[in-house]
């Protein structure tokens, strides 16, 4: 028990301290050198170049890339183990395809969704399938139901975006295109404080269902018998886990992988499927690659994403780690 | 010691099981009394409705009329019950992520609060199950890594860290070589007189239950009967095992 004990400690810390070089980095380091003098917050520079480039570009791309890789990592994870199913992410369910249908209503069909136009757009498609999908996760236990649901759902409404695509300009298309790609740079200071409370919220609910998700392992019957609210569990987490996915969606774009990747990755840094431990290890290791990949910021998101993920996900699959047995 | 003995722990009246009226297990109500300290042995074809009988019994799935009574309560919150009640199973899902002892760590699930942690306590609860059932061993091994006869034996001492009175295992030893049947056996009679537990086992080794269990339950026909393990043969409960 002891050496496992070091392992997470150790696990934690070095997962921070790169978080910190990383959020270093992001924050200072890129086409304009930045340091700490240039930001003084009390002298007349307040208004200065160096510290918009600071306050309105870099800094909302930082939270960005942290908010979404928790978001992201911990969706990813709790879906994971809800399937039982190490290849499911925040994606299966659709949630993606519908954010990008309401993306596609606004840009492409124009729309209109209020003041935040795009996001919005992305927020009602993904609440939409999300609910369509809850309705299904009410009427069904089998969870192999709600899977293939979800991924009928994302094959629908990718039909319904071509559609979209056909009939649409040259510049909407190019727009539609580059959301697609994702981004941390679309963030603004107004945005993140309801990106921040999406989070948070989603946070919430799938840490208050650890219980069922560590008993959910061994399946729902052997859950029910440990006197777990099963059906509950399962909501919350539904619930949870589409709110974070969605909320990231709306904001960065289909941000590829995390959500696939990252509970692997998780999983081989601290041996152990105890969501105790491996929900918050997902977050960090998710703000570390969405860190990591957010200083590439002349290639797309999803292209430097995918370069790291798609080797790992090949490496789980390949090992077996993730389907044993 | 022996003052906790023969409390009545389980109790079924008119008990109809089953799938439905039309799928029921049973035609004639099952009327049964578990008392702490008994051994009872649930014999019966493949197919005979056993698993049913254990599922219903401890809530999983609804009875199809009559009541079934877990210290004289019918009505139980769910992670109440199960610090009561548990039944044990060796086939079913198994995570290929979780270590012998995290796995036993998850008896102690119906105590652990909304975050699900440890007390050192639950700790060493699990510990103890997990030297009951001569597991050090292996407990940090990870679960797909055993053999069917170690997991029986990991899936026994979990049931054993959920602390429960009444004890339902499904062919427990369906994977077991001789010794090791024996020794489930003689461990099942030890849980039941010194922690004063009900256990029901259902299985297919009809000495064992004649030598190591009090009674013998026989679902056969469609037929509930109970008879002492002694007298079981003599009253004609085992015919069907000579057919």
């Amino acid at each position: 028990m002891r050496s496992i004990d070091h392992r997470i400690l150790i696990g934690f810390a070095l997962l921070i301290a790169l978080i910190a070089i990383f959020a270093y980095l992001a924050l200072f380091n890129g086409a304009v050198g930045l340091s700490w003098s240039d930001l003084s917050f009390y002298s007349s520079h307040h208004d200065s170049v160096e510290s918009r480039i600071f306050w309105e570009i870099r800094v909302p791309r930082l939270v960005a890339a942290v908010l979404s890789g928790i978001s992201l990592a911990v969706a990813g994870l709790s879906l994971q183990t809800l399937f039982r199913n190490p290849l499911a992410g925040p994606f299966v369910l659709g949630i993606s395809s519908g954010a990008s249908l309401g993306v596609a209503l606004s840009l492409l069909a124009g729309f209109s969704f209020g003041h935040f136009g795009v996001l919005s757009g992305a927020a009602v498609g993904a609440l939409v399938v999300t609910s369509i999908v809850m309705f299904v996760a009410s009427r069904f236990e089998n969870t192999t139901i709600l899977l293939i649901v979800g991924l009928l759902l994302g094959y629908f409404i990718d039909a319904l975006v071509s559609l979209l695509i056909m009939g649409s300009d040259s510049e909407s298309l190019r727009v539609y295109v580059s959301w697609g790609m994702g981004s941390f740079s679309r963030l603004t200071f107004d945005g993140i404080w309801v990106f921040a409370l999406c989070t948070l919220v989603g946070l919430v609910l799938v840490s208050l269902s650890v219980r069922y998700l560590n008993a959910a392992r061994m399946g729902d019957d052997f859950a029910k018998n440990l006197g777990v609210n099963v059906r509950r569990g399962r909501v919350m987490v539904l619930l949870g886990a589409s709110l974070l996915a969605a909320a990231s969606t709306a904001f960065c774009g289909p941000v590829a992988f995390v959500g696939i990747a990252v509970p692997h990755l998780a999983f081989m840094l601290f041996k152990t499927s105890n969501h105790r431990v491996l929900m918050p290890a997902s977050a960090l290791c998710g703000v570390v690659l969405c860190l990591a990949a957010s200083q590439f910021t002349k290639i797309p998101l999803n292209a430097v994403l995918s370069l790291v993920g798609v080797p790992v996900v090949l490496w789980v699959i390949v090992r077996g780690g993730g389907i044993r047995k | 010691m022996s003052d906790f003995l023969n409390t009545m722990l389980l109790k079924c009246e008119n008990l109809v099981l089953g799938y439905g009226h039309e799928r029921a297990v049973v035609s004639t109500p099952v009327n049964f009394e578990l008392n702490a300290g008994d051994v009872v042995a649930l014999l019966g074809e493949n197919g005979s409705g056993k698993s049913t009988f254990l599922k219903t019994l401890c809530g999983l799935l609804p009875p199809v009329s009559g009541n079934v009574l877990l210290l004289g309560k019918s009505e139980w919150a769910a992670r109440e019950r199960a610090r009561f009640i548990t039944l044990v199973r060796m086939s079913g899902v198994t995570c290929d992520r979780m270590t012998v002892r995290e796995f036993v760590s998850l008896g102690r699930t119906p105590y652990a609060g909304i975050f699900d942690g440890r007390s050192k306590d639950d700790e060493r609860i699990v510990d103890e199950a997990i030297a009951l059932l001569d597991l050090e061993n292996f407990a940090s091994r990870w679960l797909t890594e055993l053999s069917d006869g170690e997991r029986s034996r990991v899936y026994l001492a979990q049931a054993v860290a959920q602390q429960v009175k009444v004890l339902l295992l499904d062919e427990p030893n369906a994977f077991l070589d001789i010794p090791r049947s024996r020794k489930l056996f003689t461990l099942l009679q030890k849980l039941a007189k010194e922690r004063g537990m009900g256990i029901l086992v259902s299985t297919h080794s009809v000495e064992y239950a004649e030598k190591y269990c009090g009674q013998i339950m026989v679902i056969a026909d469609k037929q509930v009967r109970v008879a002492n393990a002694k007298n079981a043969r003599a009253e004609g409960l085992l015919k069907w095992t000579e057919d």
